[in-house]
C-alpha cells in the first residue's frame, strides 16, 4: 500500500522559483527512503507539502488515501517531521513539556497527554531528562527529543530533515540508531540529506533531485555510480566497489 | 551545551514554583502597585520579602544582572533626570546646574520602585511555565465577553516564550561582533545600529522557524491548557501577601 502518493506536484515561491517540477512520486508503507541532491534541488520543498507546511501550486499529494489539502491537521498528525535545526523545534520549557505540546494540540485529556509522553521519552531513552531544560541537552540528545515530539503524535511516517547535520559521531550513531528503531515499529522513514554516507547502508530506496525534480530513483546500490553528476557525494567505499558498511558497526 | 538567558522559566521546587499561576500572576499585579504607592518603610519592607524569595527560590542574581544591565543604565538616566530636575536644597552645585536634595531622594525611591516591579517579573517568569501564563490569562480574560481571551492568552504566552529567545540572539550577535573588535568603535549609535539589523533580521528568521515547527505539530489556539488548581499553600500565601500589603498602606 501507497502511504504517500504524489502527482504532478509544482511548487512556485512567491519570488517566482521553481522550487518543484511536475514531480510524481509514490512511497509504499514502511519503507525506508533516502532523498539525496545538492542544496536547492528541492528535497525540503518536498516533505514540505507532505503535512501541509507548502502547498501545491499544482499537483496533489496525498497521504494515506486522503489529499493534504482537505484535511490539514490529519496530515500533520500522520507525518511527522524533524527539522534540521533542532533548536528552532523546541518550544516547551522542559523536555516533558516540549514533548507534551504536540498532544496538547490534539486536545487530548491530561492522561493520555501524560501516557504518550512517558512512552515517547522512554522511546528514545530520555526518561531521566524529564524536567531537564531542552537547550542545555547535548546535540544528539536534542535531535532525540525533536523524534519524542514527533513520536507523541504517534505518526506512520516520519521524515528527517538533514538528521546528521552538526552531529558529533556520537550523535550520528544516537540518531541513526533511533531512526532504525523507528522503522523497525514500522514507520515509513524519510531521511532527507546531501551527506548519504551515514544513512547509506539502511536506505531500501535512493531518490536523487535536482531543480526540483527526481533525477534518480532506486535501490541504492544500483544508483550510485553516476550519483556524483547530480552534486551528491557517494560513499567511500563505493568508489572501492567495496560494500557500504553501517555507522553503527 | 548552550548557555541561557535567566529571563526564562527554570524548573524547580521551591515555594514559588509550587503556587498557582493564578495567584503569581495577582501578587505581581498587587505588589506591584502597593511599591508604586509605598513609602520608604513600604519599600524596604518588600525588599525584604523579596529578597527572602529571592534567595529561597535560587534565582541566578549575578546572570539577571548582567541581563539588566541596560535597565540599570535607564534607572541611573531617571536618577540623573529626577536629581538636576526637581526643585530644592542643592546638593552640590556647579555653575547653573544644582543636584537637589529632593530631587536625588525621589530618583533613588522612582529607581527602588522600578528595580522591585523588574524583580518581580523576573521572578515571575524564572518560576513560571509559558503555558501556565497562558491558561491563567485565559483564566483571568474570561469573564470579559468582548475580549478575545484564548487569542490575547497565546500572544502572551508567545511572548513569554520569546522573550529568552530574543536575548540569546541578542547575546550572540553582541559576542560575533566582538570577536570582530566592535568595540573599537566608540559612537554608540553606530554600535546600536551594527547589533540592532542583524538582531532584528535573526530574530524574524527565527520566530519564522519556530512557527513552521509549532505548525507542524498542529499548534492552535484551541489546545490543552494545564490544569490550574489553587491549593492550601496558596491561599495562605494570598493571606500573607494580602497582610503584608495592608500593613504598607496603613504605614
Amino acid at each position: 500500500m501507497d502511504i504517500i502518493e504524489i502527482e504532478k506536484l509544482s511548487h512556485r515561491f512567491s519570488d517566482g522559483t521553481l522550487g518543484l517540477d511536475r514531480l510524481n512520486l509514490k512511497i509504499q508503507a514502511g519503507a525506508f527512503v533516502v532523498i539525496a541532491g545538492p542544496n536547492g534541488s528541492g528535497k525540503t520543498t518536498l516533505i514540505r507539502h507532505l503535512n501541509g507546511l507548502l502547498l501545491p501550486t499544482e499537483g496533489c499529494v496525498k497521504v494515506a488515501g486522503v489529499s493534504v489539502q482537505k484535511d490539514l491537521m490529519r496530515a500533520r498528525r500522520l507525518v511527522g517531521m524533524m527539522f534540521q535545526d533542532a533548536d528552532s523545534q523546541i518550544v516547551g520549557e522542559t523536555v516533558y513539556q516540549d514533548v507534551a505540546f504536540g498532544p496538547e494540540n490534539l486536545r487530548l485529556d491530561h492522561d493520555q497527554i501524560h501516557e504518550r509522553v512517558a512512552s515517547a521519552v522512554d522511546a528514545v531513552g530520555l526518561q531521566d531528562f524529564m524536567e531537564q531544560r531542552p537547550h542545555l541537552l547535548s546535540g544528539g540528545e536534542k535531535r532525540r527529543l525533536a523524534i519524542a515530539g514527533i513520536l507523541a503524535m504517534e505518526p506512520r511516517v516520519i521524515a528527517f530533515d538533514e538528521p546528521f547535520a552538526s552531529l558529533d559521531y556520537p550523535g550520528v550513531k544516537q540518531v541513526l540508531s533511533q531512526i532504525l528503531t523507528l522503522h523497525q515499529a514500522g514507520h515509513t522513514i524519510l531521511v532527507i540529506t546531501h551527506d548519504l554516507e551515514k544513512v547509506f547502508a539502511h536506505a531500501q530506496r535512493l531518490i536523487v533531485m535536482q531543480k526540483g525534480k527526481i533525477v534518480r530513483d532506486g535501490v541504492p546500490a544500483d544508483i550510485v555510480s553516476d550519483i556524483e553528476t547530480f552534486g551528491v557525494r557517494a560513499p567511500c567505499a563505493s568508489y572501492l566497489g567495496m560494500e557500504v558498511r553501517s555507522w553503527l558497526n | 551545551m548552550a548557555e541561557l538567558t535567566s529571563f526564562s522559566f527554570h524548573p524547580g521546587t521551591s515555594l514559588l514554583h509550587k503556587l498557582d499561576v493564578r495567584f503569581k500572576l495577582l501578587f505581581l499585579i498587587l505588589i506591584s502597585l502597593i511599591s508604586l504607592g509605598g513609602g520608604l518603610t513600604g519599600l524596604v519592607i518588600l525588599s525584604t520579602l523579596l529578597t527572602a524569595v529571592v534567595i529561597h527560590s535560587r534565582l541566578p542574581l549575578k546572570s539577571a544582572l548582567r541581563e539588566f544591565r541596560l535597565f540599570l543604565i535607564f534607572l541611573l538616566l531617571v536618577l540623573g533626570a529626577r536629581m538636576l530636575t526637581v526643585p530644592g536644597a542643592a546638593l552640590i552645585e556647579i555653575q547653573s546646574i544644582a543636584i537637589t536634595r529632593p530631587g536625588l531622594i525621589s530618583g533613588a525611591l522612582i529607581c527602588w520602585r522600578m528595580v522591585i516591579i523588574a524583580l518581580l517579573g523576573f521572578l515571575f517568569v524564572f518560576s513560571t511555565r509559558s503555558s501556565e501564563i497562558k491558561a491563567a490569562v485565559q483564566w483571568f480574560l474570561k469573564p470579559a465577553a468582548f475580549i478575545p481571551a484564548k487569542r490575547v492568552a497565546t500572544m502572551m504566552g508567545l511572548i513569554a516564550r520569546f522573550i529568552p529567545a530574543i536575548l540569546n540572539q541578542a547575546r550572540e550577535t553582541a559576542e560575533a561582533q566582538r570577536a570582530r573588535c566592535v568595540e573599537n568603535r566608540k559612537n554608540p549609535l553606530y554600535r546600536l545600529i551594527q547589533i540592532g539589523a542583524p538582531l532584528i533580521r535573526r530574530t524574524f528568521e527565527q520566530a519564522d522557524r519556530l512557527t513552521v515547527a509549532m505548525e507542524a505539530r498542529c499548534y492552535s489556539e484551541n489546545r490543552t491548557d494545564p490544569a490550574l488548581s489553587a491549593t492550601r499553600l496558596d491561599w495562605i500565601a494570598l493571606l500573607i501577601i494580602l497582610i503584608i500589603c495592608a500593613w504598607i498602606l496603613s504605614i
